[in-house]
């Protein structure tokens, strides 16, 4: 049996906007299957990291391996979920539509999606409980549903590795339940997950690793054993943290 | 009333000229879907200005204004890009004001050394739709096929751009060089449109009616198709217009200003409708003049 | 060198002229916008509004041309039409699905699509148009020395008592309103001083040439300093520099004003973004040849 490169392999990365170190000696492995959660206070570079994963900030120094190859090479088997209220809730598409454009990549200039493609889309709405307003226009879902239709565009993609920008926030409780099964789902059928979240709850929820970060990594490793409060307060600086589910942690300043 | 939209163009001046508004109508009104949902109305009134002295420069040198038009255009749609994309402590909209100001100043400059200034001023501002001939019509269609065509092979990308740029660029797709091929193909419009309509009124094509359609459809390709229908209603509403009031009222109203007029009436009449058509307002954006004053500052992005 | 002293002699020419009204006039009048439109520019950078401002001077036209058909006087004729216009992009661009850069497009449009129907209507419709649109400071009359003057006069006196809130305002509205300011009566306030000052300009240089020099000597000014008052005043400086250069080289190669004005106004920008230190293209280069030394982000 050959061995397979893990879906997510960083080593020692720093990346920089502008020539100012945003985040340093981020160092961690991500096989199939497993889910990390990014955490850390805004500003921390969890959304720079995402970026570096996709390819699209250079790193200045260490490496960043999706499926053994640079980003760039990989990135037809990576998909990501922005945050839903990012976009124009204004804009003339149907969830359908927005799902569909994950199959974009894949149909390639001049050709309309498929049948193939079509059918994929149905499904990934399915999966995450929308099918039946696929016909609804995007902008007037709330925003859990919004949140899911994103979800769904990526799960189009057949993705081995799915980054989540924020996937909880604002976001109602059926549609939390909804996502976490989705996710879970795509992680049975051996994708990997990387989510930026400020949710310890939900971390525990959706995700078996953690990856503490506040410009620098602060620890790596099964969210068991690495998500302690001295790590905690190391990353939020003493911050009072808002939690929810089992473990309460609070960080005094 | 049908005599009214039909008698001006027995002449075939007037037929050249509804053939000419018809065409640029509808490729304006399809690409100004594009525009609008991009809020790109800033890059394309500043594209009309900066191929301003491109057609002057042509006139001067005796060469056809449409090689003027579109050297200049190449080259602003390039330059624009470029600034569009990075901006720094000088800010994209100042940049671009200048880049704007200034070409518009060169194209001045150069006219005001001719003898006939205020009136070439005027046509290259203005156009002067009554006098397309079938060369213009020809060049006009072929323009228009080159620009439908580009749109009709990027449309998906260039929809998931204007929608979600960042999921666009993790997908893997060059979000300037989408961005650069847009502000090529309204610069092609522009230039299409410099004889008829002139640089400065075919900002309004572009806008008017797809912003009209904007509010009354709920798809992309609704838009589309209601924006050049939009456009071409406007074009032939607007010839007729200021024919019969020039001929039967002796008073003397600019074909193309009156095109753009009778363009705004309409998506006066959208804005009145659309309230109608609503179901359900959409999640929370919060309304009123605050809102506006606000994120006029964020005009350009 | 040559050039040099042409330029030089044109400058010398037309100062020689000083007698001479035209001239004297124009000079006068150059000066006096380049200086008002400069001080007015920082604030219409601070709160990012050159394009509304582009937009405001094209849909002043309109109103330029209605008072001129009514016997009303043109200034207070355009003013008032572009107050209207502020507030029919406000009231447009606050419904949901028409975003501000298209309703201004489409009030820009109208309007001015409005403006040259008015016009043309009527004869001698090219010369006009042609005024208004990229000015004709060379036929500048005593009277409009007058209201240059006391609209400018008045415009940098609202903003110097309004100094602090306006600044505050265009930083941190949260902030202002926090303070118990009427932040949107202040927005408002400077909306339409920049109309003004926009309406003041038309004679010099015109509508659309008025925005080079309200934006370009503002932001060549911030390439070279970062306090808000030099800005106020190198920006006020290469404003009138602008004009009394633009002027003279308009005179000597025949061409033009307003543009050349315009013209010149973007070429100082050019040759700050180029050399101004610390923040112009070339120290840039330089410094990135230095490693991690440099300034944070811009």
């Amino acid at each position: 049996m050959e061995a397979e490169p893990p879906v997510l392999e960083l080593r020692h990365v720093a990346v920089a906007y502008d020539r100012v170190p945003v985040v340093e000696d981020v160092d961690g492995t991500v096989l199939a299957g497993q889910s990390v959660a990014l955490i850390g206070p805004n500003g921390a570079g969890k959304s720079t990291l995402i970026k570096a994963i996709l390819g699209l900030v250079p790193v200045v120094r260490g490496s960043v391996a999706v499926l053994g190859r640079p980003p760039q090479a990989s990135r037809r088997q990576v998909a990501y979920v922005p945050q839903a209220d990012t976009l124009d809730t204004e804009f003339p598409v149907s969830a359908f539509q927005a799902v569909l454009m994950g199959r974009y990549p894949r149909v390639g200039f001049i050709r309309r999606p498929g049948a193939a493609d079509r059918q994929a889309a149905w499904q990934a709405l399915d999966a995450v409980g929308l099918a039946e307003l696929a016909s609804a226009r995007f902008g007037i879902l709330s925003g859990g549903q919004r949140q899911r239709v994103l979800l769904a565009r990526a799960i189009a993609q057949e993705p081995r590795l799915l980054l989540l920008d924020e996937p909880f926030n604002g976001v109602d409780a059926l549609s939390q339940e909804l996502l976490l099964a989705a996710l879970r789902r795509l992680r049975t059928g051996g994708a990997a997950v990387v989510m930026a979240t400020h949710d310890l709850g939900l971390a525990h929820l959706a995700c078996d690793e953690v990856c503490l970060l506040n410009r620098h990594q602060i620890g790596f490793g099964p969210i068991g054993t690495t998500l302690t409060a001295e790590r905690l307060r190391a990353t939020y600086g003493g911050q009072a943290l808002e939690l929810r589910g089992d473990g309460v942690i609070v960080a005094r300043p | 009333m049908t005599e009214l939209l039909v008698e001006p163009f027995r002449l075939p001046y007037m037929q050249r000229a509804l053939l000419e508004v018809l065409l640029l109508g509808a490729l304006a009104g399809v690409v100004g879907v594009f525009v609008v949902l991009r809020r790109l109305a800033f890059v394309s009134d500043a594209l009309t200005h900066t191929i301003f002295p491109g057609v002057v420069i042509a006139h001067l040198l005796d060469r056809s204004l449409l090689l003027g038009a579109l050297a200049f255009g190449v080259l602003t749609a390039v330059l624009l890009t470029g600034i569009t994309s990075s901006s720094r402590r000088v800010g994209a909209d100042a940049a671009l004001a200048i880049l704007l100001t200034s070409f518009f100043s060169l194209g001045v400059v150069l006219v005001s050394r001719t003898r006939t200034y205020t009136a070439d001023l005027t046509v290259f501002l203005f156009g002067r739709v009554l006098a397309v001939d079938r060369a213009d019509l020809l060049q006009t269609l072929a323009l228009a096929a080159v620009v439908a065509g580009t749109l009709w092979a990027l449309r998906k990308e260039l929809v998931l751009r204007a929608f979600d740029p960042d999921g666009a660029a993790a997908m893997g797709y060059r979000t300037a060089a989408l961005d650069l091929v847009l502000n090529l193909l309204i610069a092609l419009v522009v230039v299409a449109a410099v004889k008829a309509v002139g640089t400065v009124l075919v900002v309004a094509l572009i806008v008017v009616p797809a912003a009209a359609a904007r509010l009354l459809a709920d798809r992309v390709a609704t838009t589309a198709v209601l924006a050049c229908a939009l456009g071409a209603l406007g074009g032939w509403l607007g010839l007729a217009a200021s024919y019969e009031v020039s001929v039967d009222h002796g008073v003397r109203l600019a074909s193309g200003a009156t095109i753009v007029v009778v363009l705004v009436a309409l998506f006066a009449l959208a804005a009145a409708a659309a309230p109608l058509r609503r179901r359900r307002r959409g999640p929370g954006n919060p309304r009123g003049v605050a809102r506006w004053i606000r994120s006029a500052r964020a005009a350009a992005r | 060198m040559d050039q040099v002293r042409e330029g030089g002699g044109a400058v010398s020419d037309l100062l020689g002229t000083f007698s001479d009204g035209f001239a004297r006039r124009a000079l006068l009048e150059a000066v006096m916008v380049g200086g008002l439109c400069g001080v007015v520019g920082v604030h219409v950078l601070l709160r990012r509004l050159p394009f509304f401002t582009m937009a405001l001077g094209h849909a002043t036209f309109p109103g330029v041309v209605l008072a001129a058909l009514l016997g009303v006087n043109l200034f207070l004729g355009a003013t008032l039409f572009g107050a209207v216009v502020v507030v029919v992009v406000a009231l447009l661009g606050a419904r949901e699905r028409v975003d501000e850069t298209s309703a201004i497009g489409v009030t820009l449009s109208g309007a001015f699509a409005l403006g040259v129907l008015l016009l043309s209507a009527q004869a001698g419709f090219s010369r006009d148009l042609a005024a208004y649109l990229v000015g004709s400071i060379v036929t500048v009359q005593r009277g409009d020395l007058v209201t240059t003057a006391v609209a400018g006069a008045a415009v940098l006196g609202v903003l110097a008592v309004l100094h602090k809130e306006l600044v505050l305002g265009a930083f941190d509205r949260g902030g202002l309103a926090a303070l118990g300011y009427p932040v949107l009566a202040l927005d408002v306030a400077m909306l339409l001083l920049v109309e003004v000052t926009l309406v003041t300009s038309i004679p010099a240089v015109g509508t659309i040439l008025a925005v080079a020099l309200i934006v370009a000597p503002a932001a060549a000014a911030r390439l070279w300093t970062e306090r808000l008052g030099a800005t106020m005043a190198v920006a006020a400086g290469l404003g009138i520099a602008s004009g009394v250069i633009g002027l003279a080289v308009s005179q000597h190669w025949r061409v033009a004003a307003g543009a050349t004005i315009a013209l010149v106004a973007a070429g100082v920008f050019a040759v700050s973004l180029l050399a101004a230190p610390r923040h112009g293209l070339l120290a840039r280069v330089r410094a990135r040849r230095q490693p991690a030394a440099a300034a944070g982000p811009g």
